[in-house]
């Protein structure tokens, strides 16, 4: 199935779900509107099969297709991706929204696993709904991403910090968070 | 077979003396049975536990230089061999696991991430794990051979034998 | 009230298959009652599974809570491959699941590979296959041990550490390191195999099944082990599909899913090999579905080196792969390629990828956002470990203590992937 086939039959059962398709390198993305992530969800485990949920993540898109990508005014001192960091020649659009979560998808059972992603845009402190209901995996992997880049699920049962030890402030991966680590001799070398 | 009592002064004249005892201080023979029976308490964290487990592999056998075992209760254990990355979670568990090990100990940092972060300079890792424990011997590499584990160990072993205090006690007398 | 009267938690009996928990499917929480005792296993204990913390509520000796705590090698991996351009960036990746390196090093440089569109020479497809299964068998030679020495059965961990040494004497005759080795590089592996790689790999290839022969003559139809591996930690096909579970924590549990079948990379599609599964579910099944793998990875290894194509083992396109170094003395070109690729690195057009190699652990996924530059934007990779640890509550509450330990052996997680 493509993405265009996809969408219409994701439309045709949650309407105003998918907000824009595309036909990825490896597999069809669809971006799917926050209210409706758990019908499309429930949707595609039962009526298209995919009832494996390989990966959750998070992008921060936080200065993304500007001149030089790096991190922002870090107070370490070590901002140690301005030097030397060559971006992109044309500037890329950045999406509409700050933060993208990304579901994996795929069937597991006989035959090739059909892979299908699913992108929903949120903002800082918008919430997305949980998808532990549908697929019990994503407990850690939500977790981990409110642990690393600070997105709250909505409905989570155990919504902690899961890598970073608990009194941790911030979040790591993201963005204007700075890399840490001592400041040594010649390390703005890329 | 009756043995007839010989009196020493016959049997054992002045020359031969030294063919039948050893004279040595009390240091020194401590240290060179100490620093033969080295058990490691193996702190294995990541890659460099791998390399570290195959220690007592048969191939690189550390047991023939007296490491017999691997000591998993600090309380048994003489030498904290911190394997691998140190996150700042992890480093209060790793002082506790120090702290309760018993004098004498002596620790080594294998590996570049315990020695100083490795390629990891960033905000999860410890740079270096000297900064919260004293360090005895530092092995480079990213995971050092179990060769060089075993150049490390016997390095604390000439270090004991030289008389050279543990690194807790050089801090000391630095503080 | 005397001791005699307390009755303690009940025990499910073997065979019963776990059952998700609701509210949080990775931890149960423990009931009231008073005698409980919370124990903390870890996060530094002798088991060798790296540093995992569970937090475990007990009853006598009956689990009737537990929640784990991992983190305690959260290495910032994602962080620093945002630092490192891309060629920078492949160091890193054999760290994570650093018995598997050479699956992550796989998924990592597959994933780059697939966005720039490089096609990689036939020779180095079947070189990386035969080290991916190589790297298989070390990483199930070094469970098998692991699971020796936890139960207390040491003598099989120095039988596996013997092979294991074999193995990584085959690395380090081809890449000159035994272990992270960065052999895979973008449009093919660093070097070639060297001359007598052949004769050493075909003399491991040939002894092998009379060692994993001999394994299984040790522990399969030990008593002491079966009792303590037969029907622990059952899990069925919809519960471990629904919990992520993957590789052969899956296969164990009835589902012939293998990526190397289901969505085939490098030669896998070329080669002959059986997947091996098994419908029972239990840690013995898991157990057994690796020690099985084995031979099957032996078997590919001897297609590999037989059915090996000649050619080169690096792909030609200057834009993207350092030139070799001879001929930086005498052309000029060369020499500005190989600064620009260096320094700066090579740009990657803007998209994003998710590429998934089948790991000895289960489906390693590397999913990857560029904004065509030369750095990527978001690394996130999908560590099988990571999903497989959640099922640990389900799979061991009201049991015993002593079946705990052999829960965790039998999902043979690698904290360092799933901390990353």
């Amino acid at each position: 199935m493509n993405a265009e086939e996809l969408a219409a039959a994701v439309e045709g059962a949650v309407p105003g779900a998918v907000q824009a398709q595309e036909d990825g390198i490896d597999m069809p993305t669809l971006t799917i509107a926050r209210e409706h992530l758990v019908d499309v969800c429930r949707l595609l485990r039962d009526s298209h099969g995919k009832n494996f949920l390989s990966a959750v993540s998070a992008v921060d898109f936080l200065g993304y297709g500007d001149e030089v990508a790096g991190y922002f005014g870090t107070e370490s001192g070590r901002d140690i991706n301005r030097t030397g960091s060559w971006g992109t020649p044309e500037t890329v659009a950045a999406p509409a929204k700050r933060f993208a979560v990304v579901y994996h998808l795929a069937h597991v059972g006989d035959g090739p696993p059909e892979r299908v992603r699913l992108q929903v845009l949120v903002d800082d402190g918008e919430a997305v709904p949980t998808v532990v209901p549908v697929w019990p995996t994503a407990d850690w992997h939500e977790r981990e991403q409110f642990d690393l880049m600070g997105i709250v699920f909505d409905g989570h049962p155990n919504l902690r910090r899961l890598i970073m030890p608990s009194d941790w402030d911030g979040h790591p991966l993201r963005k204007d968070y700075p890399i840490g680590g001592e400041p040594v001799q010649f390390t703005d070398a890329v | 077979m009756a043995v007839t009592p010989v009196s020493i002064s016959k049997a054992v004249r002045a020359g031969d003396l030294e063919q039948y005892v050893m004279l040595t201080t009390i240091e020194k023979a401590m240290a060179w049975t100490s620093s033969n029976s080295i058990w490691p308490a193996g702190f294995g964290l990541a890659c460099c536990a791998i390399e570290m487990m195959s220690l007592p592999s048969p191939r690189y056998d550390i047991a023939r230089f007296g490491s017999e075992v691997f000591r998993s209760s600090p309380r048994q254990a003489d030498l904290m061999i911190v394997s691998g990355r140190v996150s700042h979670k992890m480093a209060p568990p790793l002082r506790q696991v120090y702290d309760q090990m018993l004098l004498p100990k002596w620790v080594m940092a294998m590996g570049a991430c315990s020695s100083s972060g490795g390629m990891f300079a960033n905000y999860a890792i410890l740079q270096g794990v000297d900064k919260i424990v004293p360090v005895d011997v530092h092995v480079p590499g990213c995971p050092p051979r179990p060769e060089a584990v075993v150049d490390g160990l016997l390095l604390i072993q000439k270090k004991i034998r030289a008389g050279v205090p543990p690194a807790y006690e050089l801090e000391k007398s630095k503080a | 009230m005397s001791t005699t009267e307390r009755q303690s938690a009940p025990v499910v009996p073997l065979w019963t298959p776990a059952v998700i928990p609701d509210g949080a499917p990775s931890k149960i929480d423990p009931p009231e009652g008073e005698d409980l005792i919370t124990v903390n296993f870890g996060p530094n204990h002798p088991s060798t599974h790296g540093v995992l913390r569970l937090i475990v509520t007990l009853d006598g000796e009956v689990v009737v809570g537990l929640d784990a705590d991992i983190g305690y090698v959260h290495t910032g991996f994602e962080k620093n491959f945002e630092q490192k351009t891309y060629w920078k960036g492949i160091p890193y990746s054999p760290r994570m699941d650093y018995l598997a390196f050479f699956a992550n090093e796989l998924a990592y440089v597959g994933a780059v590979e697939k966005l720039i569109e490089i096609e990689v020479p036939e020779r180095a497809q079947w070189i990386r296959t035969l080290f991916a299964e190589l790297n298989r068998i070390h990483s199930h030679l070094i469970f098998l041990g692991t699971s020796g020495v936890e139960l207390g059965a040491i003598s099989l961990f120095f039988y596996c550490l013997r092979e294991r040494d074999t193995v990584l004497d085959l690395f380090e005759m081809v890449t000159g390191v035994r272990m992270h080795d960065r052999y895979p590089q973008f449009g093919g592996v660093a070097e070639d195999l060297p001359k007598g790689f052949y004769a050493e790999a075909k003399k491991f290839v040939n002894e092998m099944p009379q060692r994993i022969d001999e394994y299984l003559d040790l522990v399969a139809g030990n008593a002491v082990w079966e009792d303590r591996y037969r029907g622990i930690g059952v899990i069925d096909a919809d519960t471990a599909i629904a919990m992520g579970l993957s590789g052969p924590n899956l296969r164990a549990s009835g589902v012939p899913y293998d990526l190397r079948r289901a969505q085939p990379y490098l030669a896998y599609d070329k080669l002959e090999f059986d997947v091996i599964t098994s419908d029972r579910g239990d840690a013995y099944e898991r157990l057994m579905c690796r020690t099985r793998e084995m031979y099957e990875s032996v078997r590919i290894i001897d297609q590999c080196l037989e059915g090996m194509p000649s050619g080169p083992v690096m792909a030609d396109d200057r834009k993207y792969v350092l030139p070799p170094r001879h001929e930086l003395h005498t052309s000029m070109e060369s020499l500005i390629h190989h600064f620009k690729l260096v320094t700066e690195g090579f740009r990657v057009k803007p998209a994003q990828i998710y590429y998934p190699v089948e790991s000895p652990r289960g489906e390693f996924g590397c999913y990857l956002v560029s904004d065509g530059g030369t750095k990527p934007w978001r690394t996130h990779f999908r560590a099988p470990s990571f999903v497989s640890l959640q099922s640990t509550a389900m799979m061991a509450v009201n049991r015993y203590v002593a079946d705990l330990i052999v829960v965790v052996a039998s999902l043979d997680g690698v904290m360092g992937e799933a901390d990353r």
